[in-house]
């Protein structure tokens, strides 16, 4: 790559928005702002009111009038399935339901009140069966709902000497583990447990589909086109070629349009496939969180050993995630997981087990960190408990095990740069005070109690292992007439700012001004397909090869101009004349080092991580056990900035969104269903409850980044807010809370458990 | 709100009050569904959640009271001593903003800050809240603490009703159906008593109070010669406190004994489990916060 060469004019600068002015005023059309296609029907879903039961018979009601209204069930879909990993969720239910909320028949019908009134008017006669809701119940199997034990998928992850060769890999070496940590100075324990999380961008899911003589279309709030597309060919056996999906502005995604759209798009299609009419479907916010994925609850186990220095030595963690009652994206999900269960240190041996589990609440999915969060608070929480056990400052005790470059991950993969940790951890540690607030006793006024905590986290960038070489994710840049250029991307804008830093990327690599760099619009008709909208791969990985593509385009037209003379964009209209078409097409590659065995769960994991220090100070009322977050530094090794002040954006974003999930969010089910499917109930923090953040950017290059270097960063911020916060809240009032999320009642209840509540 | 959403009910604007009381009067009469509105925060939620009206069924009439001149207006008029009248569809922004409030009545000025967020504040409206009746609005609690009195009109004319004698039960009080609360009148506090007003939210806007407190006290030679209280989210009605205005009152502050509080309270309360909070948190919480005003006016508790 030519890298040294390019004239950084673009990158690194914070340009506006490229999509800013159109959102602003108005002129992006989201989904619901499409206009109705002509003789467009609405539809909506009739779901299932209980967890798992059986599904005796539909009865539409017969003093309804069903004259004008679509009717579409399980026996009209030609394929009955909704293509992932598994081919076990049904588009419609068919003999039984798994969760409350599966969708049973859809209906069509052009008034929207009368459309109302016929979900109502059908009944489902469901004989309910006993239902799984809780992680503990699933692993306790007494009943059962998925294979011999509800055990859905299992991960094991062994180094140093757990590492053993045996038939039986998961008893031996356990039992190598056990041995580990018997020779350890001090052992420690602990248990971590976090919750489902909502989404809650605020566009909720909505799809339009219509058909004509090119097949099918479907248009909606989605991050990743071509997932939609593999749905609708298998659910609908149509070949490629005639599945046409493409994005509408997307009003936020964070992994609920990564999956989840797939279903919206079936069913949509479904009924305009019925009725002959086009189909608008558009959530409203209930359905919304009631019917799509949240984050999976999990719960760790972790037992670690460590010599009387605190030099930490051996990791023995079990994580136990809650999939939700269809396999959906849940084993990569748990991959993530297990995979950032070692957190940033330098572990000697290492034993990382991972198993999902079934339950009837509808299917957990993709939501930003993608498993790490779960692993990344309880293995944080627990060098806190360690520091605890040793009387050492939390900060002091992860600074002093902290990865550096030389040093491998519990898959044995040996960091060979950009690592910016350390410059991290001491950059949000000053910033923020930490040693002086800690020194002291924790600053009590009146009835408020203020603590400071820290978590240190890392994350991946892209898919992990061998799946961007699976996947060869490409792109293409064309050549516009007046020199301008075009980039074709399935790597979709849904508010985290693709289009603009794709353009920076393009400018820079061309050497032509931002105003001159187009994005097109992802349709799978018309871009390739660049790999999903997820992992933290965007910039990092198709950001690269946007860049390589540019740079292919622009040397085109550059040897034009050298031979022939003229602008850059005469040269280029000269090319175009001669050739009709000049476009670079471009398809990723990981960078040749990166080894990894699916079998053993070795080698490089990922390419390249980000790394973040992030430090909470928090505010506990000692009365009301209300936290207010008062205030968040984030320190964050990022490679290179690619627009900084996006960058920070992003960070900022995802941190309070981490907050939270830390102290407010909670999904309040019974039965299997959710009692506050509601913005007034669930509560995500306002812009009142957003702490003050600094947020400071560690630039320690990747080589094979884009514009010099940049990694992915979409998640990381998602990692560190909860850990951050708990820690904040254990040294303003010495409660340990190892349980998400931390609202003022658990506070109450663990205070009451300690004795010493005290109005 | 979609277009689809319009059908759902019919509007009426009246101009004047004497006007609205005429429609309300009538359509009580021919017992066809009405509904009045004044900010429509709370009403336009219960209209969006409410089940789909049958084919054919005639949709409410929503009597939109946000017009109507005779309920704005935040003054001072003299009824057995000094009072502010503040009109019953004030908004909490205006409430919030006026130097009147802001002097003579504290509490009512920070809660007008507290409630909702900013757009909830431009719309609702004091009247409305004490009318839909929950038993966890904010501006209620702030009400019945200073023991407001409550101005209802109608055809049949204008009557006062004290605040502990308004509200009957679990959205239920004594406004007859062709009544609108027009205003209501409230004692000013006396200048640098002191006052609390704190409401426990799941966050710092757009949360409904899992507990509120509101309070108010003059205070003169070690005792307290005013003291009124209520609570939010605390009991199906709002909680206004008897047994714990009565201790207060008839003890001096220095002889206050906190258990005898926390009891009085205990009493005046009936906390429960719901969506928002435990039960075992809200009781916890209005002990911890009638202890610190009291603590604040001076009680060893």
């Amino acid at each position: 790559m030519s890298s040294s060469e390019v004239r950084r004019e673009h990158v690194g600068r914070s340009v506006g928005r490229v999509d800013g002015a159109a959102k602003v005023t108005g002129r992006a059309l989201y989904v619901d702002d499409l206009p109705a296609r002509p003789g467009e029907l609405h539809g909506a879903a009739v779901r299932s009111p209980v967890a798992r039961g059986l599904l005796r018979s539909i009865e539409l009601d017969p003093a309804f009038d069903w004259s004008d209204v679509t009717v579409v069930r399980a026996e009209d879909v030609p394929d009955n399935v909704v293509a992932l990993l598994v081919d076990d969720q049904p588009v419609l239910a068919r003999t039984r339901v798994n969760h409350a909320y599966e969708p049973v028949v859809l209906l069509a019908c052009a008034d929207r009140g009368k459309l109302e009134r016929a979900v109502a008017a059908v009944r489902l006669e469901l004989e309910p069966e006993p239902a799984v809701l809780e992680l503990e119940a699933a692993l306790a199997a007494e009943t059962v709902i998925s294979g011999p034990d509800n055990v859905q998928s299992r991960y094991l992850i062994t180094k140093g000497a757990a590492d053993v060769e045996a038939e039986d890999r998961v008893a031996a070496s356990r039992a190598a583990i056990e041995r580990a940590l018997a020779g350890c100075e001090v052992v420690v324990s602990g248990r971590y447990s976090c919750h489902h999380q909502e989404h809650l961008y605020l566009e909720p899911n909505g799809m339009v589909a219509w058909w004509d003589a090119d097949g099918l279309h479907a248009t909606g709030s989605i991050q990743c086109p071509y997932y939609v597309q593999k749905g609708l060919c298998r659910g609908l056996r149509l070949p490629a070629e005639r599945v046409h999906v493409t994005q509408a502005v997307t009003g936020g995604g964070f992994g609920g349009k990564e999956e989840y759209p797939t279903m919206l798009a079936l069913h949509a299609a479904l009924l305009a496939q019925k009725s002959g009419r086009p189909v608008r479907m558009v959530y409203g916010r209930r359905e919304d969180i009631e019917a799509t994925t949240k984050r999976h609850p999990a719960v760790c186990e972790v037992t670690t050993g460590c010599d009387r220095d605190g030099t930490l030595r051996v990791l023995s963690l079990r994580a136990l995630y809650d999939a939700g009652a269809y396999v959906t994206l849940t084993p990569v999900v748990l991959s993530r997981g297990v995979l950032h269960a070692g957190g940033v240190y330098a572990w000697r041996d290492a034993r990382i087990e991972g198993l999902s589990l079934a339950t009837n609440t509808p299917p957990s999915g993709a939501f930003r960190g993608f498993g790490a969060p779960q692993t990344l608070w309880a293995i944080e929480r627990h060098v806190d408990r360690v520091a605890r056990e040793l009387g050492r400052d939390p900060a002091e005790l992860k600074r002093q095990n902290l990865l550096r470059v030389g040093d491998s991950t519990p898959t044995g993969q040996v960091l060979r740069g950009s690592v910016g940790l350390a410059e991290c951890v001491t950059a949000a540690l000053e910033a923020s005070g930490y040693r002086d607030k800690r020194a002291a006793p924790p600053r009590v006024v009146g009835r408020k109690a203020r603590g400071i905590g820290c978590s240190v986290v890392l994350h991946g960038a892209g898919f992990t292992g061998s799946g961007e070489r699976r996947l060869q994710g490409k792109v293409a840049v064309d050549l516009r007439p007046g020199g301008r250029l075009c980039i074709r991307t399935a790597s979709t804008d849904i508010g985290q700012g693709t289009e603009t830093v794709f353009a920076q990327i393009v400018a820079d690599a061309a050497g032509v001004g931002l105003a001159d760099v187009d994005f097109a619009t992802p349709c799978t008709t018309h871009v390739p397909d660049s790999g999903p909208t997820v992992a933290s791969r965007t910039v990092m990985v198709v950001g690269s090869i946007v860049e390589r593509a540019a740079q292919k385009v622009a040397a085109r037209v550059r040897a034009e101009q050298a031979a022939a003379g003229g602008s850059f964009a005469a040269a280029g209209d000269r090319l175009l004349a001669r050739e009709g078409a000049v476009s670079a097409l471009e398809q990723y590659e990981p960078p040749g080092w990166v080894a990894w065995d699916d079998a053993r769960y070795k080698g490089d994991a990922y390419p390249a991580f980000a790394f973040a220090c992030d430090v909470a100070e928090v505010e506990v009322d000692l009365d009301t056990f209300e936290v207010r977050v008062v205030g968040f530094w984030c320190a964050a090794d990022v490679g290179r900035a690619v627009n900084p002040v996006m960058c920070k954006g992003q960070l900022e974003g995802g941190a309070l969104q981490a907050i939270g999930w830390a102290l407010t969010e909670e999904v309040v089910w019974r039965d299997g269903r959710i009692l506050n499917p509601r913005l007034t109930n669930y509560i995500v923090p306002t812009a009142l409850d957003a702490p003050p953040f600094e947020t400071f950017l560690v630039e320690a290059p990747f080589e094979h980044g884009p514009g010099g270097g940049a990694k992915g960063i979409g998640e990381l911020p998602m990692d560190g807010g909860a850990p951050a916060v708990a820690a904040a809240i254990e040294h303003a009032t010495g409660l340990v809370l190892d349980g998400l999320p931390l609202t003022p009642e658990r506070l109450l209840a663990a205070s009451l458990a300690r004795g010493e509540v005290k109005p | 709100m979609s277009v689809a959403d319009l059908a759902r009910y019919e509007l009426a604007v009246p101009r004047a009050l004497p006007e609205a009381c005429q429609l309300l009067a009538a359509r009580v009469a021919s017992g066809e569904p009405t509904l009045l509105c004044a900010g429509g925060t709370d009403l336009l939620v219960e209209l969006g959640m409410a089940p789909p009206l049958g084919a054919g069924a005639r949709p409410p009439l929503c009597v939109d009271l946000s017009r109507l001149p005779e309920l704005g207006g935040v003054e001072r008029v003299d009824r057995d001593g000094p009072r502010i009248r503040i009109g019953a569809g004030v908004s909490y922004l205006a409430l919030g903003r006026h130097a009147l409030v802001e002097g003579a009545l504290p509490l009512l000025a920070r809660m007008s800050h507290d409630i909702g967020g900013p757009t909830i504040q431009a719309r609702g409206t004091l009247g409305g809240n004490l009318a839909t009746g929950s038993p966890a609005a904010d501006g209620v609690a702030a009400l019945a603490a200073h023991d407001a009195t409550v101005v209802l009109t109608s055809v049949r004319g204008e009557r006062r009703v004290p605040f502990a004698g308004f509200q009957t039960g679990y959205k239920r009080s004594v406004r007859q159906a062709d009544e609108i609360i027009t205003a209501f009148e409230l004692e000013p506090l006396a200048p640098g008593s002191p006052w609390c007003w704190r409401k426990v939210g799941a966050r710092q806007a757009q949360a409904i109070s899992k507990v509120a407190f509101a309070a108010v006290a003059e205070l003169e030679g070690g005792r307290a010669r005013r003291f009124g209280a209520a609570m939010a989210s605390m009991a199906p009605v709002t909680a206004t406190l008897p047994a714990t205005r009565a201790l207060v009152l008839g003890t001096p502050l220095a002889g206050l004994d906190g258990e005898a509080l926390d009891r009085a309270v205990a009493a005046d309360t009936s906390p429960i489990d719901d969506i928002r909070s435990t039960r075992a948190y809200r009781a916890h919480a209005a002990r911890a916060l009638a202890r610190g005003f009291l603590r604040e006016l001076g009680a060893a508790v």
